[in-house]
């Protein structure tokens, strides 16, 4: 169950994020909502999100953020430190949707004497919309021997 | 209704800079757990402290949007004085956003540290950018709220930068 370990130098520009598949559902959104003290209703009262003209009610903001994050960490793995993170809404999702986080690494580089790379992530839609563009920035752990000053 | 997007626009310009100092208290491992449950995210490092530790860090931590994820740590305004869309009147954001819609447009954050369960925390607040917009369909107010997340003697955990969309 214990995922492997993933070390800086199994990365390079191009190397992709294992995608993540999410399927929020009505009580995943009540859940978090619960969680993060947000009492704003197009998250839970389908009528209510209706008349501000959408379709059901809307998956969070945040949690589109934390699907990003988790396929970012379930794929860099338990040794890894997120140092940044960012994401944008940019179309919303409803429950049903079947929502996939996948990326791909940008930049990598040896800094101070750790190792970072930067991955560009998209969480898209079953219809292949682009919900939620993002971005992180991880810290790898090197292999022993490796003493690089800088890649590109 | 009839919505002045300019009055809303200088209220909020008028905010620019307050900091406002919001005491979280002491992080509670079954809610950063419950956060996770909530995501779906069955991340050892989040529930298995042994688990952690094996991984370099004190003990089991949160997912990282967390504490940037959680609209509200005071107990909130009562039911009855909530705005029509179920958001409070003065939450932290402290927008005074009434009759507009809103929507979460994303965040920038950067992780100074782990959190972890009895942590005190401490958030910074303010409002730290302000644009009004014309989108395609129709004005759209653009706010940029600062969240900085702090121990109680000041090292800090999480700086977040989020923007909120009105129409």
């Amino acid at each position: 169950m214990e995922p492997a370990k993933l070390f800086f130098e199994d990365v390079k520009v191009g190397t992709a994020i294992t995608p993540l598949v999410k399927r929020p559902s009505t009580v995943q959104l009540f859940r978090f909502s619960a969680m993060t003290w947000n009492s704003h209703k197009i998250h839970y009262d389908k009528p209510y999100a209706q008349s501000e003209g959408y379709p059901d009610v809307l998956v969070q903001s945040h949690l589109h953020g934390s699907f990003l994050a988790q396929a970012v960490m379930d794929w860099a793995g338990p040794a890894a430190r997120l140092v940044g993170f960012r994401w944008q809404n940019r179309a919303i999702a409803v429950p049903g949707d079947v929502l996939t986080c996948a990326g791909t690494v940008v930049k990598t580089e040896i800094r101070d004497g750790l190792g970072y790379v930067e991955c560009e992530l998209e969480e898209r839609n079953q219809s292949n919309q682009l919900c939620a563009p993002g971005w992180a920035r991880v810290q790898l752990p090197l292999r022993a021997g490796t003493a690089g000053h800088r890649s590109n | 209704m009839a919505i002045s997007f300019e009055a809303v626009y200088e209220q909020i310009k008028s905010r620019l800079g307050q900091t406002r100092l919001v005491a979280i208290g002491k992080i509670n491992q079954r809610d950063m757990e419950r956060f996770a449950v909530a995501v779906g995210d069955s991340n050892p490092l989040f529930f298995d402290h042994a688990f952690a530790r094996e991984h370099g860090y004190p003990g089991a931590i949160a997912p990282p949007l967390y504490l940037s994820s959680v609209l509200g740590w005071e107990p909130g305004p009562p039911e009855d004085s909530l705005r029509p869309d179920g958001t409070p009147h003065d939450d932290a954001m402290a927008v005074p956003i009434r009759g507009l819609r809103v929507m979460g447009g994303g965040q920038e954050l950067e992780f100074h540290q782990p959190v972890t369960a009895g942590m005190d925390v401490v958030m910074e607040f303010s409002v730290s950018q302000a644009e009004l917009k014309q989108g395609r369909s129709g004005p759209l107010l653009v706010v940029q709220l600062q969240k900085r997340f702090l121990t109680t003697d000041g090292s800090p955990i999480v700086t977040c930068r989020e923007n909120f969309i009105a129409r």
